[in-house]
């Protein structure tokens, strides 16, 4: 067990995140994607706080914040698409771009 | 007083000017109610003053050295320009020419432009004619002559302007202009080539110093050449010669002033350049060359005219290249001696053809004739000068053109046969008008023909008695040629092709064995003299054709490539702008892809050292 192999990991999960975040058309599916990309940053500061940081644990403490934000966040994404539902009655992303040149 | 008169001849220029700045009273904008006749009667008198200071002042000048005055112009870093004047005979005499030409032809206007309002413009343009060549011969630098000529083109391009709503005077007047300033512009070259030559635009010294000067004889060929550009555009010449054709469009008498004097301008300023010119062989010829061409064509052309201004116009261009001729072949006293008689001739024949013109109506030779009964007096001033023109003993074309056939019997016998082929047929060309406006049957437009006012005849007969009386100038100013040193022999040719001219003229205009209208046995001939070469075709092919092609070339090249240039900037930007915003698609995952996209892209960059590395480390 390295720190690499965790960095990699994380990378990983962060860019099937970036990728799901970027492609998929369901509004609820890119806030699940942005959850996957900040798993992936949770790893890393985990994984940071074991191998370089035993002593403190700072990265700990970091990681405890980031899933609170990340529960806030997701409550208020959730919030601004259902609002956009109630408008206009779907969650696809692809007819979300009236803000286009 | 006399000698006062005579040291203050740089005056004379100025009195017309003064006539010419008083006309603009009478302009009918500035007076409104009394009619413009004041402006030619101011002007006439401000003629006859300078003349009347000229005549006083010949005697004196005749019998003492020129004198030479200076007038300070401009003086800069390195260049010294100032006016010389040259106060002498010869000067003196060109000037009393002048302005008793232009004397009797205000008068005459004074009869016929009895029905014009333009008077004031008619007269101050007549005075800027007459204070230009005054100062022209007055002034002794090639710098300041060349000057003046400019603002004699631009006073032809305003005269010949005159009745301006018609079409065929505004045409004659640009082609005028233009042709002038063609010449002028070719003077310029010469003018300015000329200076760092020999350091000096004064006639004098520049003949002083042609004598000894040691130049390249290309570069003197190449400025001789210029310097004959600028007489060759005003004195008419071939090929610059349809403009005086296209000037008869003016009114009668500043013709009278133009075709006596104002396109002997040109000869004046070669003959004062007569020295410069010789420097190089190339240059002599070739002013023989334009000379024999043009006098030939000249007087050919005349003979096919069916106008009565343009056969006595062409005339002037064919004089004029005898003048050529005798500057060519070196013979200055010669050329001066034609372009006085010429002057006096061709002013009682303009005269008395205008005459005609002005109770006729018609300027078309084929719809005159019979007017010798009822015109005598018109008919006599046309002999008159008719017969002083072309050489018949003893009047005074005889003796300018036994002048130059002697000088050049000793160097080139084949250029005195053709003088003698340019008299005869300028007899020739003189006795069809003469037989074609006074003899013959009467036409619908004679049948009633008084002779004029005495404003048109009086001018006319005083013309016609100093053409008759220019032997008698000449010698009693001591410029008649003696006759004990003339060959005979030139003489008699001289004469006997005179007398050939004017008798086949006269059997076949005057007599009735000819059928009228005479017909040349080709008619392409006659249609090629008749249309004068088809100059204006020419021109139009040659260099109106080219330059309107360049021209129209050049505004395609700037509107299109030029500013399409400039204009293809800012198209691109506006286009850039237009497609480039596509770029915001609207969509937040497409914004979200661009700063992936960006945060992939600078960490490639940042590590790209360490990258590289990294690649070499795999090889």
């Amino acid at each position: 067990m390295q720190l690499q192999y965790f960095l990699l990991l994380a990378a990983a999960l962060f860019c099937i995140g970036v990728y799901g975040l970027v492609t998929s058309r369901n509004a609820i599916r890119v806030l699940m994607s942005i959850e996957l990309m900040l798993n992936a940053v949770n790893l890393n500061l985990m994984a940071f706080s074991n191998y370089l940081d035993p002593q403190a644990i700072r990265g700990q403490v970091f990681t405890v914040f980031v899933i609170t934000i990340a529960a806030a966040e997701a409550a208020v994404g959730l919030a601004i698409v259902l609002s956009i539902y109630r408008n206009r009655d779907t969650v696809d992303m692809e007819q979300f771009n009236m803000l286009k040149w | 007083m006399t000698q006062f008169l005579a040291e203050t001849a740089w005056l004379i220029p100025l009195y017309p000017i003064f006539g010419m700045l008083l006309s603009i009273i009478w302009f009918p904008s500035i007076t409104r109610r009394t009619g413009p006749r004041p402006a030619g009667y101011v002007n006439a008198i401000t003629t006859f003053l300078a003349f009347m200071h000229g005549v006083l002042a010949l005697p004196v000048v005749l019998h003492q050295p020129p004198i030479h005055l200076t007038f300070p112009w401009l003086e800069v870093a390195g260049l010294n320009l100032t006016i010389p004047v040259e106060i002498s005979a010869l000067t003196v005499g060109a000037m009393v020419l002048i302005t008793g030409l232009n004397f009797l032809a205000q008068i005459y206007g004074v009869g016929y432009l009895e029905m014009d309002w333009g008077w004031a413009r008619f007269y101050s343009m007549l005075a800027l004619f007459e204070a230009g060549m005054c100062a022209l011969v007055l002034c002794d630098s090639l710098f300041f002559s060349y000057i003046i000529l400019e603002i004699l083109t631009l006073g032809t391009y305003l005269l010949i302007g005159f009745w301006f709503n018609q079409s065929l005077v505004v045409t004659g007047a640009r082609d005028a202009f233009l042709t002038k300033r063609v010449g002028d512009l070719f003077l310029l070259m010469g003018v300015l080539a000329i200076f760092p030559l020999a350091g000096t635009w004064n006639f004098n010294e520049l003949a002083v110093w042609a004598q000894t000067a040691n130049v390249d004889p290309t570069i003197a060929t190449l400025v001789g050449l210029a310097l004959l550009a600028g007489p060759m555009g005003k004195c008419a010449q071939f090929p610059l010669h349809l403009w005086l054709d296209e000037a008869m469009e003016g009114p009668f008498p500043s013709t009278i002033l133009r075709n006596s004097v104002v396109v002997a301008t040109g000869a004046w300023i070669m003959i004062k350049l007569e020295p410069v010119l010789a420097l190089s062989p190339v240059v002599l010829n070739a002013a023989i060359a334009i000379g024999a061409v043009s006098a030939i064509g000249g007087t050919l052309i005349a003979i096919g005219q069916i106008d009565i201004k343009r056969s006595f116009s062409y005339l002037v261009t064919a004089y004029m290249g005898v003048v050529f001729i005798a500057i060519g072949a070196q013979q200055t006293e010669a050329a001066l001696l034609i372009v006085f008689t010429h002057a006096l001739g061709m002013a009682a024949i303009v005269a008395s053809c205008g005459s005609v013109v002005l109770n006729n109506i018609t300027q078309d030779l084929t719809q005159l004739g019979g007017l010798w009964k009822k015109r005598p007096v018109t008919g006599l001033s046309f002999i008159a000068g008719a017969t002083g023109l072309v050489a018949l003993p003893p009047l005074g074309g005889f003796w300018a053109m036994l002048k130059l056939v002697d000088g050049l019997w000793q160097t080139s016998s084949w250029l005195v046969g053709l003088v003698l082929v340019i008299n005869a047929l300028a007899a020739f060309s003189l006795t069809r008008t003469f037989g074609l406006i006074f003899a013959n049957k009467e036409q619908p437009m004679t049948v009633r023909s008084p002779e004029n006012l005495w404003a048109i005849t009086l001018p006319m007969t005083i013309l016609a008695g100093f053409a008759i009386h220019a032997p008698v100038i000449l010698l009693s100013l001591g410029l008649l040629p003696s006759w004990a040193e003339m060959s005979k022999d030139v003489a008699l040719l001289l004469t006997w092709s005179s007398i050939f001219g004017l008798s086949i003229g006269w059997v076949v205009y005057i007599s009735k064995y000819v059928q009228k209208p005479v017909r040349l046995p080709s008619k392409a001939l006659q249609d090629l003299f008749a249309y004068d070469f088809y100059t204006p075709k020419l021109y139009k092919s040659s260099v109106v054709g080219s330059v309107d092609i360049i021209s129209r070339v050049t505004d395609w090249f700037d509107r299109y490539f030029v500013d399409g240039l400039v204009n293809l900037v800012g198209l691109s930007s506006i286009f850039g702008g237009e497609t480039l915003k596509y770029g915001n698609s609207g969509q937040t995952q497409f914004y979200v892809l661009t700063i992936a996209f960006g945060l992939v892209l600078l960490a490639l960059l940042a590590s790209w050292s360490f990258l590289s590395q990294l690649t070499i480390g795999i090889g």
